[in-house]
């Protein structure tokens, strides 16, 4: 897909081209803020990648300058800081999603990746479905193969988040902040535990597993084998 | 040296705004003094000369000319002090009786100086205001009178009001000057406190400035200031030498392996080494996020953006996320919290003191281990705490471990920089909380104490 990339620092501009170019992403890249603000008006980007710190017209003013002249492309904003109260200036400027620098390059991928395939209509939908397995969200029951599966609720979070993302890699930072609302690592295998008894419930006594891990990235869940 | 820069002082200055003030006041009390005492008294004078004016008049209009020359004649020699002096010419401006010089014969208000040399006087002029009238046989009657002492009046008015004005004026410039030099040496002490605190003596304090509670209440706020200032200069010294010493270590070691690559005498194959060389440069990074927080924590410092916080809510959360990860590791969950408690607060950063909290336990304790979650009201207080049964810690370390850096296992076998704590502290602290380590007997007993919601 088609992706827009504001960053002024040439290593890390050329970097991340790479990695997007890798994965088949077609690139346009600006170095400053009123090119980025020209380019992402025209529509044709997919996601917009915006670092936040950039001179003269930083990517909180394009960030803010777009969505006021209604561009509704997902952003993903790029920042060296942190901490709560940029995040949240992020977020509230219309970020759809943000990433701290550094970051890992799977990291990179995944987010631009889940926001490129934000579906709208599954936001309304009642029913989440991936091959057999099936979540009805307002009774939230979970069923596989037509069998109930009792969940914990935090179980249940996991997975419905995992399911809303099927066929993507969710990593693990995503799961912190979306699920639990972890906006730092905690540093203990909190993903590993909570997930190793939701695949003993989901995927233990049937014939495929239906959540996988990627190795240095993270987890998927596949209808598709 | 002192006398210029006393002249240019604010003191002179004030001094002299206030002589100009007391200055002004005289020339204002002489004018308005001078001004109604003189018209009182040209009053009473010019009220005089009327009466004896019309008294003559009367004289000649009752017993004709003869009779009012003779009448003139005998008051002017009945005046024994320079009373009334008179003037009476005919039409043709022939005197007929009075002394005043044959100048004086004009009709209406006028003043003139007389030569005073028949009264025996030294010659010397005196003043005289004099009216003069027509007669029905066309003579002229001018009565005149001394008004020396009006002018006497006058002058002496004047030089004694000229005289205090700047007698008070002296004195409010010297009372101005001393007040100022006194102030201006006090000051001489503070501002050489703040040279050699910008010298860089943080530990000094300015002296009290005296002269009144409103300037020592300045020097007082003052040295609270530099109180905080130089607490955050500590601070900031502590973690640099923190982060110097800290980060060397993780740094060598990413450096040892990137130089093992290079030369190709590390065994592992590239990809595995690799991954190493990113974990190491993950784990300083985790030391840098922890410290930013901390640094962006303590620069916020009391915030009005704290929103209601239900900690009960939050707690029951954070048993639930953890309780599958204390299972893992063979730990053992205990759960004992209130509900609806709610302090003033941020979700998230509590989220993350309580986190690192239960991490705690969960690292630095054997399986098998007891971990407590509590939380409850105490008084005015809400406690909220996170206890275990495992070795605990010993009463020596337990203020150290608060510190940034620090770390009770010297070997650092266990994971993590030493910040937990710290970060633990700086939270509380934001959030108006205590926060106390105290021995569970056995085990390590990690309380917060929070103020009450007011309700």
């Amino acid at each position: 897909m088609k992706l827009l990339l504001l960053e002024d620092d040439t290593e890390t501009r050329v970097h991340i081209v790479r990695l997007l170019e890798a994965e088949g992403h077609i690139v346009d890249t600006a170095r400053t803020g009123p090119d980025a603000i020209f380019l992402g008006t025209t529509g044709a980007y997919a996601v917009l990648v915006l670092d936040r710190m950039v001179p003269d017209v930083d990517g909180l003013a394009v960030l803010r300058a777009l969505r006021a002249a209604d561009v509704q492309t997902p952003v993903l904003f790029l920042t060296a800081m942190g901490e709560v109260d940029d995040r949240v200036a992020g977020l509230r400027a219309g970020a759809d999603d943000y990433l701290v620098k550094p970051f890992a390059a799977s990291e990179l991928l995944a987010r631009i990746a889940a926001l490129s395939r934000r579906r709208p209509v599954a936001e309304v939908a009642t029913v989440l479905r991936a091959a057999d397995l099936e979540i009805d969200l307002l009774k939230r029951r979970v069923t596989r193969a037509g069998r109930r599966i009792e969940l914990q609720q935090q179980e249940y979070k996991l997975l419905e988040y995992l399911l809303r993302h099927e066929g993507e890699i969710v990593t693990r930072s995503m799961l912190l902040e979306n699920v639990w609302s972890f906006h730092f690592d905690p540093g203990s295998n909190l993903i590993e535990s909570h997930m190793s008894r939701l695949r003993a419930k989901v995927d233990k006594g049937f014939d495929r597993e239906l959540i996988h891990t990627i190795r240095g990235a993270g987890y998927r869940l596949d209808a598709n084998p | 040296m002192r006398t210029p820069r006393l002249l240019v002082s604010g003191a002179f200055r004030f001094a002299i705004a206030l002589a100009l003030v007391f200055a002004l006041g005289a020339v204002a009390l002489l004018v308005i003094v001078e001004h109604s005492v003189s018209a009182y008294a040209v009053e009473a004078a010019g009220d005089g000369i009327l009466a004896e004016h019309d008294v003559l008049v009367n004289e000649f209009d009752a017993s004709g000319r003869a009779e009012l020359v003779a009448t003139v004649n005998r008051h002017a020699r009945a005046v024994r002090e320079d009373q009334f002096h008179y003037l009476l010419v005919d039409s043709a401006g022939a005197r007929l009786a009075g002394s005043l010089p044959a100048a004086a014969a004009r009709t209406g208000w006028h003043e003139f100086d007389v030569w005073d040399s028949d009264q025996g006087g030294s010659g010397r002029p005196a003043p005289v205001m004099a009216f003069g009238s027509r007669l029905s046989d066309g003579a002229l009657l001018v009565v005149a009178n001394d008004v020396s002492d009006l002018r006497d009046l006058r002058s002496g008015l004047r030089i004694s009001t000229i005289s205090f004005g700047i007698l008070i004026s002296l004195l409010a410039l010297a009372g101005g000057l001393l007040v100022g030099t006194l102030f201006l040496r006090r000051l001489d002490q503070v501002n050489g406190a703040i040279a050699r605190i910008n010298d860089g003596r943080l530990n000094e304090r300015l002296p009290r400035i005296g002269m009144g509670p409103e300037f020592d209440q300045l020097s007082t706020n003052l040295n609270r200031m530099l109180d905080r200032i130089e607490a955050l200069m500590d601070g900031l010294r502590q973690v640099s030498t923190d982060i110097a010493h800290d980060l060397r270590t993780p740094l060598t070691r990413l450096r040892q392996r990137l130089e093992r690559m290079q030369l190709g005498t590390d065994p592992a194959p590239i990809p595995e080494q690799v991954d190493g060389a990113i974990a190491q440069i993950d784990e300083i990074l985790g030391i840098f996020g922890a410290l930013l927080r901390i640094g962006a924590m303590e620069a916020r410092g009391v915030q009005a953006s704290l929103a209601t916080a239900d900690l009960s809510e939050m707690l029951e959360r954070l048993g639930q996320i953890y309780a599958p990860v204390i299972e893992d590791a063979e730990h053992v969950l205990h759960e004992a919290i209130a509900p609806g408690i709610a302090v003033r607060g941020d979700v998230e950063l509590l989220t993350q003191a309580v986190t690192n909290l239960i991490e705690n336990a969960l690292h630095h304790t054997p399986p098998g281990t007891r971990i407590d979650l509590a939380l409850a009201r105490d008084g005015d207080q809400v406690r909220l705490s996170v206890a275990d049964d495992g070795p605990g810690i010993a009463a020596a370390e337990r203020t150290r471990v608060l510190g940034r850096f620090y770390r009770i296992d010297t070997s650092r076998s266990t994971p993590g920089a030493g910040l937990g704590l710290a970060l633990v502290d700086s939270i509380a602290r934001l959030h108006g909380a205590t926060l106390t380590l105290a021995d569970n007997a056995p085990g390590l007993r990690v309380e917060l104490r929070f103020p009450r919601l007011a309700a």
